[in-house]
């Protein structure tokens, strides 16, 4: 019962409206404000780390396309390479065969031009020394044949043969 | 009452001094002196409020230093209280956390010069406790409904036969006087322990200079029981809440 004493009702009382009053400010002013914004704010970094991870993830898969492009990118090169020097070997062979083609009917053909320049060369000549001889033997029959005659119509002969030369 | 309290040991503080001041033979002056826990109690309140108010009143994603401590606290608070309570403990969290923190401050006032804990007084710490006393039967009434709260307070196994009546209404009545206590039991811890602590610093001050390292370790220890029993009112509020709030089935229905 002493300790009843400490007690009153009045103060009971004024304590407890002391209390509703200040969780009704906190409530108002600050619980709800501060709650909401630890909230929105846990919201928004769940939010940016999900961004972050999905970005990841992205940025992942664009390496491994990349990787996967850059790979088959070489593998095509290489590929064009390979094929581009086939088809410069095969390119050099038939050049180097139509060159020497060519150059074999150039040869058959300077042989033929030496072997019809020759051929006429010598009809030619032979043309000539028949022209000659018939021109001598003119000579021969235009005159009386002697020693000394002969010996001239051959020196004629023989200078007519020199001029030709 | 006013008899009682002149009985006590106390270091005088700003009411007590006005009281005095004015004279506590007066109406007036006695008036003052018996409600000085409400002053100093309002006194908190405005603290307290103002403080809330100026820390949230620009909240902003980017929290400035007020804010920021404000945040500590109720994000620390609501983390304690729904890590007991569950997914509900939001719910709770405004009602238990202003009270651990206009306890605390309570508690801590009898350590500045000139001031008083409020919470030395049995009255104060029964208000707190008869409105926890109140929300929790409330909540559980809310909850279960009335035949179900009660359903809940006989409490299980039913048993066969005559036990089938006979113990529950024996644990309606326990678990009746049981509740009723709790608020006297809660009030009375905390009052006890600081008025404890601020008798003994008083006693200590009573010292002079002798008792200064003596009064430093007990501030000290003063300050560290002022934030224990806030921590233990606030967890004991909470466990009563899980009681009414946590049921759990009876094994074969």
């Amino acid at each position: 019962m002493e300790l009843l004493k400490l007690l009153s009702t009045n103060e009971i009382i004024a304590q407890v409206l002391g209390f509703l009053i200040l969780l009704t400010l906190l409530r108002v002013f600050a619980w709800k404000k501060i709650l909401g914004l630890l909230d929105k704010r846990k919201e928004y970094v769940v939010s940016e780390l999900k961004g972050i991870e999905d970005a990841k993830a992205d940025i992942a898969k664009i390496k491994l396309e990349y990787a996967a492009n850059m790979a088959s990118i070489e593998e095509t090169a290489k590929e064009k390479l390979h094929q581009a020097f086939n088809e410069s070997k095969i390119i050099l062979e038939d050049a180097r065969k139509s060159a020497h083609l060519a150059a074999q009917e150039i040869i058959d053909n300077a042989k033929k031009s030496v072997q019809y320049e020759l051929a006429k060369a010598k009809d030619e000549l032979k043309n000539e020394i028949i022209d000659l001889t018939v021109k001598a033997a003119e000579n021969i029959i235009q005159e009386k044949l002697t020693g000394a005659g002969d010996r001239k119509i051959v020196e004629n002969f023989l200078g007519e043969l020199d001029k030709l030369e | 009452m006013a008899e009682a309290r002149q009985a006590q040991h106390e270091l005088p503080n700003l009411v007590s001094l006005l009281a005095d001041k004015i004279g506590r033979a007066t109406h007036l002056g006695e008036q003052v002196y018996l409600w000085e826990n409400v002053i100093f109690s309002l006194l908190i309140v405005f603290v307290i409020s103002l403080i809330a108010y100026l820390a949230s009143r620009k909240s902003k994603m980017i929290p400035d230093r007020l804010q920021n401590a404000l945040e500590v606290v109720f994000g620390g608070l609501d983390d304690f209280i729904c890590g007991i309570l569950g997914e509900k403990g939001r719910r709770y969290t405004p009602f238990i956390g202003t009270l651990f923190i206009y306890i605390l401050c309570m508690n801590l006032a009898g350590l500045i010069p000139l001031m008083k804990s409020p919470t030395s007084s049995w009255s104060t710490t029964l208000a707190l406790a008869t409105c926890v006393f109140v929300y929790v039967q409330y909540t559980g009434i809310r909850e279960l409904g009335f035949l179900g709260y009660l359903d809940h307070m006989m409490g299980r196994p039913r048993g066969i036969l005559a036990f089938s009546v006979f113990i529950p209404l024996m644990m309606l009545m326990l678990h009746i006087v049981s509740e009723l206590v709790r608020p006297i039991s809660l009030s009375l811890r905390l009052r006890s322990n600081i008025w404890g602590d601020d008798l003994l610093l008083s006693v200590l001050a009573g010292f002079g200079l002798v008792g200064v390292p003596l009064l430093v370790f007990s501030a000290l220890l003063a300050i560290l029981a002022a934030v224990v029993q806030a921590v233990v009112f606030s967890l004991l509020t909470t466990i009563y809440f899980a009681l009414v709030l946590t049921h759990e089935e009876e094994p074969g229905g």
